[in-house]
């Protein structure tokens, strides 16, 4: 008897958690399915699209899932979401084939997919038959290029030394991209520097003050350490100046809000910011757009922006506005 | 002479009669029946088939794991081990079908024999090495899941045979093939733990295991078959999550053994060893499914998810212990 | 030839010598006592002819054939049964999976051998039954069950497959005035049956009540072993606590 009451009881009280209670029902459903939310980037994203979905005075149902390595469960979550109806499902999947079941579904259903932040590789939704409506998010590849290009200007074309990446969650698009951006531009640019070590991170801050730690141990005269996302480059650079070494450069991507405290600090040297707010807000307002008839891109590029103390304390470029 | 027997035995209660000598708890089905009630009133498109379906789909992959896990448990064991063998064998399996392009049958036989085999090790180090379950297959979860990454260099291997994938996208007769796979997967173990002597020694062992060597049970023998099912499940539900998202992800079933653990205790198996039920572990299963799937249709944040399964776990244990009538306690 | 031959058995765990050289038989329909202090290797010699334990040297016949090496199962097989001093139920089962714990009836359905429940309540049921022994049901819980129920269910099950040879260990200790009476009188109607009987008891009246020879076994050794007419419950008291010390038979070497 009191186990039934305590059942029901925890269940109601966890409804007074609901974001956005489900009364209205003359605007049209997003479906929003996120990856994790413990991480800033991609909470900046949830506000991104919360802010694109106010604009486009449109309904949000959004889900996130507890890592992002829970590939399973974020399928279960779209399936659920599904019965819902929603008007039109924006994911961000964990990896490029977790929700493929789900997307062909939708797909059944006519609900239209979106690929928020191009976690889904078009080669393979195209085999698995799976009609994706758009691509929407930074340039990843561009990313890694333009962190290349931030450590060729603080320490000339002619330099020479090793370089540590830290990439991301093994076999995840992103970050692979950013790697590799990263890596032939280098390679391109300022051939003098030799890139000693690319070890999978996870995205994950701890993993990646380890990997730091033991790389400086058989490279002490490290130069720079590039990271495929800022939780691993805020770890990185614990570790680094843990270590006394001030003068090596740690560069990031995100350009979430941690990183940005870092910076202004002193301590991270800088982060490409990929605007997630700006991804989300964008993300929204194209489904909107889709929606309604119209065409829109394949593939949008939000373009980024290269975050250093310089350029946080000027205030001067616009981009500055969507950094949250 | 002490007065003789009364009238002949009583006859058995219904549920005796209807689940054999191992009853769950039936306090686990009515939280099951409330919950479900719940969300239905607060989310109308809860009842439907297909949200059904959906829950028994989404509960799949760990229901077979925590069926394993109740015979383990049942023998006093433990076995931590289980999720990391999920994206071990299932590496293994997407491996014999993308990267060796064997067919279909090679690729599900491998995945079920790299389960088995893990848990087969499990099994062999627990008895003659005379280590605790605890520890052994704690270690075994750090070197599945190593050497799944190393196998798969840490990528994910995609592309199964269609015919394996049907296993896990399938829809026969309407109805997704994992939930048709856990059902079967149920039903058997059921027989086989309350009807088999198998089953019987399985939760005989945990309950004396001193009592179960003196009267002639090959405890040995019989623990390392109980850890190898264990892994073959494992295997199982390696399958079915590959077949799910057609790849082999080295990082498939993270986590899986505690959730396995959890759906096994709320269903009524008792933590010690010694009395267990595949119902009361389907049961369970579903309880955690459908406080999953319902918060879902509600929003609510993963995080609250988390929290309510722990009150939910700590809570049936709890209530079982104040309002036991059976004698399971110690 | 004797039912039960041992022969010089000795078992050491590890640096502690458990059995040095213990050489007795039992007769068919014999009743035998076991006694000693604590610590004089009985239950571990029990444990060594059922199975438990491997003699690591030492000679174990019943009915000829050897049982070095056997195991449990096959040894119960061989006619031999012990009631534990503590029982050895599985507390979470009921009476009648306890009595047939280990050699549950099956029937084959379908190719599988599914547990013959049916069958094993009736069968239950005639044993307690004979033994006269007051457990209410069948269906019942061992582990709810009084301790001289409890008791009743592991005589039961000593005696559903018809042994040759039951031994019991400490079966009074923890008994009433009563029951007590009834464990005596079950061990005379099993002599009287020609199914030996070993009595491990440290009461001494109980062992002096029933039995025909008497065994002292001292630091692991056999130092008396005398008809219950040729000896006195002071003798045997002596032998225990060692006045007599003169080992009798192959004890320390």
């Amino acid at each position: 008897m009191l186990k039934t009451l305590i059942a029901g009881a925890s269940a109601l009280a966890l409804t007074l958690a609901v974001a956005g209670s489900a009364s209205a029902a003359d605007k049209p459903l997003y479906g929003a399915l996120m990856k994790t939310l413990s991480n800033p980037f991609w909470g900046a994203m949830e506000k991104g699209v919360d802010a694109g979905a106010q604009k486009a005075d449109v309904e949000l149902f959004m889900e996130a899932v507890e890592s992002d390595q829970a590939t399973e469960p974020q399928l279960n979550a779209c399936n659920t979401m599904l019965e819902k109806k929603p008007a039109v499902m924006i994911t961000a999947a964990i990896s490029s084939t977790n929700l493929l079941p789900c997307l062909k579904h939708a797909n059944e259903l006519k609900i239209p997919v979106v690929d928020l932040d191009g976690n889904l590789d078009p080669e393979i939704t195209k085999k698995a038959g799976v009609d994706v409506a758009f691509h929407i998010g930074s340039d990843n590849q561009a990313a890694g290029a333009k962190a290349a290009d931030y450590l060729i200007s603080a320490l000339g074309k002619d330099a020479k030394g090793s370089v540590l990446v830290i990439e991301g969650l093994s076999g995840n698009i992103t970050g692979a991209k950013r790697a590799n951006g990263f890596a032939e531009e280098l390679k391109k640019a300022a051939p003098g520097f030799a890139i000693v070590a690319s070890l999978p991170g996870d995205w994950d801050s701890l993993k990646a003050a380890n990997i730091t730690n033991d790389t400086l141990q058989r490279y002490p005269d490290l130069a720079a350490i590039f990271c495929a996302n800022d939780d691993m480059a805020l770890g990185a650079v614990e570790a680094a100046r843990a270590a006394g070494k001030d003068k090596l450069i740690v560069i990031g991507v995100d350009g979430n809000v941690n990183a940005v405290k870092s910076i202004n600090a002193g301590r991270l040297n800088a982060s490409v910011a990929q605007l997630p707010y700006l991804v989300g807000m964008q993300a929204v307002e194209n489904a909107k757009k889709v929606l309604a008839g119209e065409k829109v891109a394949e593939f949008t590029y939000v373009p980024t922006l290269v975050l250093t103390k310089a350029t946080l304390d000027s205030k001067t470029d616009p981009l500055l506005q969507y950094v949250k | 002479m002490s007065a003789a027997l009364s009238p002949p035995a009583s006859p058995r209660s219904w549920r005796q009669r209807v689940f054999g000598a191992a009853t769950f708890r039936f306090e686990s089905l009515l939280v099951l029946a409330t919950l479900t009630i719940v969300m239905t009133v607060l989310s109308p498109v809860f009842l439907s088939v297909s949200n059904f379906f959906n829950i028994v789909l989404s509960t799949s992959v760990f229901g077979v794991l925590a069926i394993g896990m109740t015979f383990v448990i049942c023998s006093a064991g433990i076995d931590l081990s289980v999720g990391s063998i999920v994206g071990f064998s299932g590496v293994v399996g997407a491996m014999t079908a993308a990267n060796l392009n064997l067919p279909w049958p090679v690729c599900i036989v491998a995945t079920l024999a790299a389960g088995a085999f893990a848990g087969w090790v499990n099994g062999f180090i627990i008895t003659k090495g005379m280590i605790q379950p605890f520890i052994v297959t704690l270690g075994m979860l750090g070197v599945a899941r190593g050497t799944a990454l190393v196998l798969s260099d840490g990528v994910s291997i995609y592309g199964l045979p269609p015919e394996v994938v049907y296993l896990g996208q399938g829809r026969p007769f309407g109805v997704p093939a994992p939930v048709i796979i856990l059902l079967l997967t149920a039903l058997v173990a059921h027989v086989l733990l309350v009807h088999t002597r198998f089953g019987v020694y399985a939760q005989v062992i945990g309950d004396n295991e001193n009592a179960a060597r003196a009267m002639g049970v090959r405890v040995e023998r019989h623990k390392t078959l109980l850890y190898t099912l264990s892994g073959l499940l494992a295997g199982l539900a390696g399958l079915l999550f590959a077949a799910r998202i057609n790849s082999g992800e080295p990082t498939a079933g993270l986590s899986y053994e505690l959730t396995a653990i959890t759906a096994t205790i709320i269903g009524g198996t008792n933590m010690n060893g010694g009395r267990g039920s595949i119902v009361g572990t389907i049961i369970g299963a579903l309880i955690m499914g459908v406080l999953q799937n319902g918060l879902n249709l509600l929003a609510v944040r993963p995080f609250y998810q988390q929290i309510a399964i722990g009150a939910v776990l700590v809570g049936a244990v709890w209530f079982d212990r104040v309002n036991s009538k059976e004698g399971w306690r110690r | 030839m004797s039912l039960l031959e041992l022969e010089d058995v000795r078992k050491s765990f590890g640096a502690i010598e458990a059995l040095r050289g213990v050489t007795f038989s039992v007769e068919a329909g014999a009743v035998v006592g076991l006694v000693g202090d604590n610590g004089a290797g009985k239950s571990t010699l029990m444990k060594t002819i059922t199975g438990i334990h491997r003699p690591d040297s030492g000679a174990i016949r019943f009915d000829g054939a050897s049982l070095v090496g056997k195991d449990p199962g096959d040894i119960r097989k061989a006619g031999i049964e012990m009631i534990y001093q503590d029982l050895a139920l599985a507390r979470m089962r009921d009476v009648a999976a306890n009595i047939f714990l280990g050699r549950e009836l099956t029937r084959n359905v379908l190719g599988v051998q599914i547990i013959d429940t049916k069958r094993m309540y009736a069968e239950a049921e005639a044993m307690i039954a004979k033994l006269g022994a007051r457990v209410k049901s069948v269906t019942q819980i061992a582990g709810q069950l009084s301790g001289g129920q409890q008791q009743s269910v592991a005589i039961a099950r000593a005696l559903t497959f018809n042994p040759k040879l039951v031994i019991m260990d400490e079966p009074t200790a923890a008994l009433a005035v009563r029951e007590i009476e009834h464990v005596l009188e079950l061990i005379r109607t099993l002599a009287s049956h020609g199914i030996a009987v070993i009595l491990i008891s440290h009461r001494l009246t109980d062992v002096f009540a029933v039995c025909d020879r008497i065994v002292v076994l001292r630091q692991g050794a056999v130092i008396a072993d005398d008809p219950k007419s040729q000896t006195t419950m002071n003798a045997v008291v002596a032998h225990i606590v060692g006045a007599t010390d003169v080992p009798r038979q192959g004890a320390a070497r």
